[in-house]
């Protein structure tokens, strides 16, 4: 039994021809006189040859139009990204191309010089800002100053300042909506070749069309998180294609193939 | 572009298929093909394309699976679920208990299952798919295989002695 214990996961390696000479002949001795053993074997080559022999699954014919929909969907979103977002972009593409790997100190650096130019960059818009602040305020006439001891009551609360040009949150958090609106624009268009189409149609078609699209419309709205509402509207964009682009047996079969 | 997708759509979909299952496939070799095209212009070629191009297979198979939350760890009663031996045509009968019980093992032991049993790819090449050791890769393959031989029962090879 404990030659069984050391010879069963050594029997990977030997089926496959990976052990060396000296550990395959031990393994080869033992299934000789060892019936467990060699059932064991079989039904590990028995797995190894019916995995291999697994026949070759073929991709749905869709799969490439969803492909190029979603290059498309891609290269939009790209375009309405913000310039620096583009430019950060080609710098982290540049830095994996490169063939040095960064060390230490030269990342060290590079960080410092970055934080050195935002410090400077984010000191000259305040300081843009308060200069024009303190112009203004050249003309106004000073509070008189508060004693020490006497609590300011009534002093008024500092009010939000609006986001400047300047700041990219607004943006990065306005960037799923916009990516789920460019969406609904295909998905609108789409749906006027589809209507376009709609007349060539049998009645047939037409019932499993809708039915279709209703499935996928309520499919987007149960969708809570952007990323769902976002995949359900792709589902609904490839199958539109599909529908305009393909025959009828493909839209009669509901959009799978 | 076309080329390439011709070229690598049977392999990508089919391990998509046996790593996340047949309804989200499609999903994954898409979002694998958008990620090759994109990001060919910055393919430093370390490593061979086809490597590459499996690996993303692989991690947006199982980044797939990891965002859904979905877990395909057997239980014991996972083991009743699985067809009956075959009584005619044993091949197809096996090949279909074999994808049958890929589908209830852990994502890791299906990659490498897939990888190098069903795509043929040596050790070094899983190795470098999967980003580990070669020893780990042979490690994880024997434990796949034998978890597949539990979910599948005795007598695989058929000529049983006793």
């Amino acid at each position: 039994m404990t030659m069984c214990t050391k010879i069963r996961p050594q029997l990977t390696s030997y089926l496959d021809g990976e052990l060396a000479d000296d550990h395959g002949s031990v393994v080869r001795g033992h299934l000789r006189e060892c019936a467990d053993c060699r059932q064991c074997a079989r039904d590990e080559a028995a797995l190894r040859d019916g995995l291999r022999t697994l026949a070759p699954l073929d991709p749905p014919a869709a799969l490439w139009a969803g492909v190029q929909s979603q290059l498309a969907a891609a290269e939009i979103t790209d375009a309405r990204k913000p310039r620096w977002r583009r430019q950060a972009a080609r710098w982290v593409r540049w830095a994996r191309s490169a063939r040095w790997a960064p060390t230490m100190p030269q990342l060290a650096s590079a960080s410092l010089v970055a934080a050195t130019a935002i410090a400077v960059f984010t000191w000259r818009g305040h300081h843009g800002e308060d200069a024009t602040v303190g112009h203004v305020a050249v003309a106004q006439p000073l509070p008189p100053p508060v004693p020490a001891g006497i609590a300011v009551t009534a002093a008024p609360a500092p009010q939000p300042t609006p986001p400047s040009a300047d700041d990219v949150t607004a943006d990065l958090i306005a960037e799923p909506a916009r990516t789920t609106a460019s969406y609904a624009r295909a998905i609108e268009e789409l749906m006027k070749l589809a209507e376009e189409d709609r007349a060539r149609w049998s009645d047939g078609d037409k019932a499993a069309f809708d039915a279709r699209l209703t499935g996928l419309r309520d499919a987007i709205a149960s969708a809570g998180a952007p990323r769902a509402v976002q995949r359900a509207q792709r589902t609904l964009i490839r199958y539109l294609q599909s529908a305009v682009v393909r025959d009828d047996v493909l839209l009669a079969s509901g959009g799978a193939r | 572009m076309e080329m390439l997708y011709h070229q690598y759509k049977r392999r990508v979909f089919g391990m998509a298929h046996r790593i996340v299952g047949g309804s989200d496939a499609e999903e994954v070799a898409q979002e694998v093909f958008v990620r090759v095209f994109r990001g060919l212009a910055s393919f430093r070629g370390d490593s061979a394309l086809s490597t590459w191009i499996y690996r993303l297979t692989v991690n947006a198979a199982l980044s797939h699976l990891a965002r859904r939350g979905r877990r395909h760890e057997v239980g014991d009663e996972g083991l009743t679920e699985l067809p009956a031996p075959a009584t005619a045509e044993r091949d197809s009968a096996l090949a279909a208990r074999i994808e049958t019980a890929m589908t209830q093992l852990p994502a890791g032991y299906r990659a490498i299952l897939v990888l190098h049993d069903v795509e043929g790819l040596s050790h070094e090449e899983c190795a470098a798919i999967l980003e580990c050791r070669i020893g780990t890769c042979k490690s994880q393959l024997h434990k796949a295989r034998a978890r597949m031989r539990e979910l599948l029962g005795p007598n695989l090879g058929q000529r049983s002695e006793s």
